[in-house]
This record gives C-alpha cells, sequence and structure tokens, in this order.
C-alpha cells in the first residue's frame, strides 16, 4: 500500500518535470490551492483505507470536485475582490494535519 | 473493503497527485527567478524600445556603409554630399518644407470682460504659443512655423509689449501656426483631454485645427551666425 503511494507519487513527479508546461503566472495561485486539495483529498483517501471505511466513488469524485472547487473558488474570490483562496488554505490546511494525525495514530497502533 | 479497485484509484490519484506537484514546482521555481509582473510589463515596453533603436540603427549601419563605398569610389560621393547636406539643411530650417501636417489658427478671445475680470486673461501670450508648440513638437512635427516664421533651433517666441517676437520678427494675431507631421497625431497631441487647448478653449480664446495635406512651411530668412559655438574635435577616433 505505502510502496504503491510513494511509487505512484514518484513517478507522476518524474512525468511532470519532463512534461514541457508551464503554467502561466497568472493561474499559478489557482494551481497552488488545487493541489493543496488534491493532497487533501489524497491523505482523506488513504485514512479511509486504513479505517476500513474506504468508497471508490467517494475518493475519486472527491479529489476531482475538491480541485476543481478549490481553484474555482480561488478564481472567484479573485473577481470579487474577497481573498477566498484564504478560506481554501485555512481548510484544506486543517483538515490534512487531522488525517495525517489520525494516519499517525493508526501507524503507531499498528506497529 | 480493500479491493483492487481502491488501489487502483489511489494509484491514479497519487499518479495525477504527483504531476501536479511537479508542475507547481516548476511554475514557483520559474516564479522565483523571474521578476515581478509589473517589473515585466515596463521590461517588455523597454524592450521594444530597444529592439526598435538597434533596427534603426542597423538600418544606419547599412546606410553608412554604402556611403563609405561610394566615398571610396568616389563619383557617388558628390551626390550622397548632396544629400546630407539637403537633410542638414532641413534640420536647420534653411529649406522651404511641404507635406501633410495641421494648421493651427488662434485668436484672442471675443468674450466680454465681466466685471473685476483682467483683459490679460483674454488675449493671447507668447506664454500660450509656447505650449501649443511644444505640443506640436512632442506629437512628431517635424517642421514649425508661426505667421510664416519658421521656427529653428535658435528662435525665440517672447512677448514684446502688445505684440510677440518669433525670429526678432513683430507677430500679432491670429496667429497661424503650421506643422508639417502625422496630420492624426498632431491633431489629437493638441486635442487631448485636459491639454492645452482645451485649456484655451476655456478662457474663450479661439482655436481653430484644420488637418491638411499640403502644409508650406518657409524656410527661415535671417541670418544663422555662429560667433561663440565651433564644432568639438572628437579626440578619439570613432570607429
Amino acid at each position: 500500500m505505502w510502496l504503491l503511494v510513494i511509487f505512484c507519487l514518484l513517478v507522476g513527479m518524474i512525468i511532470g518535470f519532463q512534461m514541457p508546461v508551464l503554467l502561466p503566472l497568472v493561474y499559478a495561485k489557482y494551481m497552488s490551492i488545487a493541489v493543496l486539495a488534491a493532497l487533501d483529498a489524497v491523505f482523506g483517501g488513504i485514512r479511509a483505507y486504513m479505517e476500513d471505511g474506504f468508497d471508490n466513488t467517494i475518493f475519486i469524485s472527491g479529489f476531482v470536485v475538491n480541485t476543481l472547487l478549490a481553484a474555482g473558488l480561488a478564481y472567484l474570490g479573485d473577481r470579487l475582490g474577497v481573498e477566498l483562496y484564504l478560506a481554501a488554505v485555512v481548510v484544506f490546511g486543517v483538515r490534512l494535519f487531522q488525517n495525517l494525525g489520525i494516519i499517525r495514530r493508526y501507524l503507531l497502533k499498528k506497529y | 473493503m480493500r479491493s483492487k479497485g481502491a488501489q487502483v484509484s489511489i494509484a491514479v490519484v497519487c499518479l495525477v497527485l504527483g504531476i501536479m506537484l511537479a508542475v507547481q514546482f516548476k511554475t514557483t521555481q520559474s516564479l522565483n527567478t523571474d521578476l515581478v509582473p509589473a517589473r515585466v510589463e515596463e521590461l517588455t515596453q523597454k524592450l521594444n524600445t530597444v529592439t526598435n533603436e538597434r533596427d534603426t540603427l542597423g538600418e544606419e549601419v547599412l546606410s553608412l556603409r554604402e556611403k563609405l563605398k561610394n566615398v571610396r569610389e568616389d563619383n557617388q560621393a558628390m551626390a550622397d554630399l548632396q544629400e546630407e547636406l539637403q537633410k542638414a539643411n532641413m534640420v536647420a530650417g534653411l529649406v522651404s518644407l511641404e507635406g501633410p501636417g495641421v494648421i493651427v489658427t488662434l485668436n484672442d478671445s471675443t468674450r466680454n470682460l465681466q466685471a473685476g475680470e483682467n483683459s490679460n486673461a483674454l488675449i493671447i501670450h507668447d506664454s500660450d504659443l509656447l505650449m501649443v508648440v511644444n505640443e506640436l513638437k512632442a506629437s512628431g512635427a517635424e517642421a514649425i512655423s508661426i505667421n510664416g516664421e519658421r521656427l529653428t533651433s535658435m528662435s525665440e517666441i517672447r512677448c514684446a509689449g502688445t505684440l510677440i517676437l518669433v525670429n526678432w520678427a513683430k507677430i500679432g494675431p491670429p496667429f497661424e501656426i503650421k506643422a508639417i507631421g502625422n496630420p492624426d497625431m498632431l491633431e489629437s497631441g493638441l486635442l487631448i483631454k485636459n491639454g492645452f487647448v482645451e485649456s484655451l478653449k476655456y478662457l474663450g480664446i479661439q482655436v481653430h485645427i484644420q488637418k491638411s495635406e499640403e502644409v508650406e512651411i518657409p524656410a527661415y530668412s535671417g541670418r544663422m551666425d555662429f560667433t561663440f559655438a565651433k564644432p568639438l574635435q572628437y579626440k578619439e577616433k570613432a570607429e
């Protein structure tokens, strides 16, 4: 399981670094929020997996929808002049740490 | 529910996440080495200017090389000298010129003087003419004359009692300023919002701008003496 996650992450990063894609500066901000949302979704998925409550549909849909929503929200905030992306950063940041804490406890219990 | 499907979806999502992370890394890296966007714009503009300048200089190099070759061939040298002379004369204002441009007519205000108002407010001053001429120059005018007096590098526009001196000739209203250049540029330069012409009109001074395809500007008719100035000798040899 862990090997799979790390392996896929590495492969993805290698592909990403080799890709000749460079985001325009304007979209870099939205991409960063999207990355945060994606990270949150993955950690949430791992946690659910360890809790045996993993649901494929929820996981995939959560990943896609959260990512797009976070980027969209940041964009909307920019249009409206409200720093909405801060909301996304706070929410995903808090959830990320919660998930990480739960995963850590599971791992401690296990070994 | 540790099915194979779950592992596959985690793998796929991790793959996508990896790609996103990598792209973001790259973008952030380039952002850090890059400059702030506002500066980028400024630099782009500067680059454009410099590129234009380089192109012009490149053309000049070509024509100078051509001339150098002609000098060596001798019989073309005279023609080149003539051409240079003509150009210098045009710059100095020693030849009459014609071309597209604008004719600006200024006349004193016909407004009745209000009680307590200074009559100075209604007439055209030397500074008004200077401002209009300056605006024309800034809009790319190549030659300017006021009431038939060609403006040269040594021309003055100066108040002299009830009249105005240009090239030591006394002129009075109505003033007719002729300028050769891009007519649209000249006109829009004058009519710019909150510009000088607008404030003149506000004072009631009659300003009339007419674009023309054929503007004739006479040559400077006076003497041009250099008593004090003499050309600087180049100490270093120009490449």
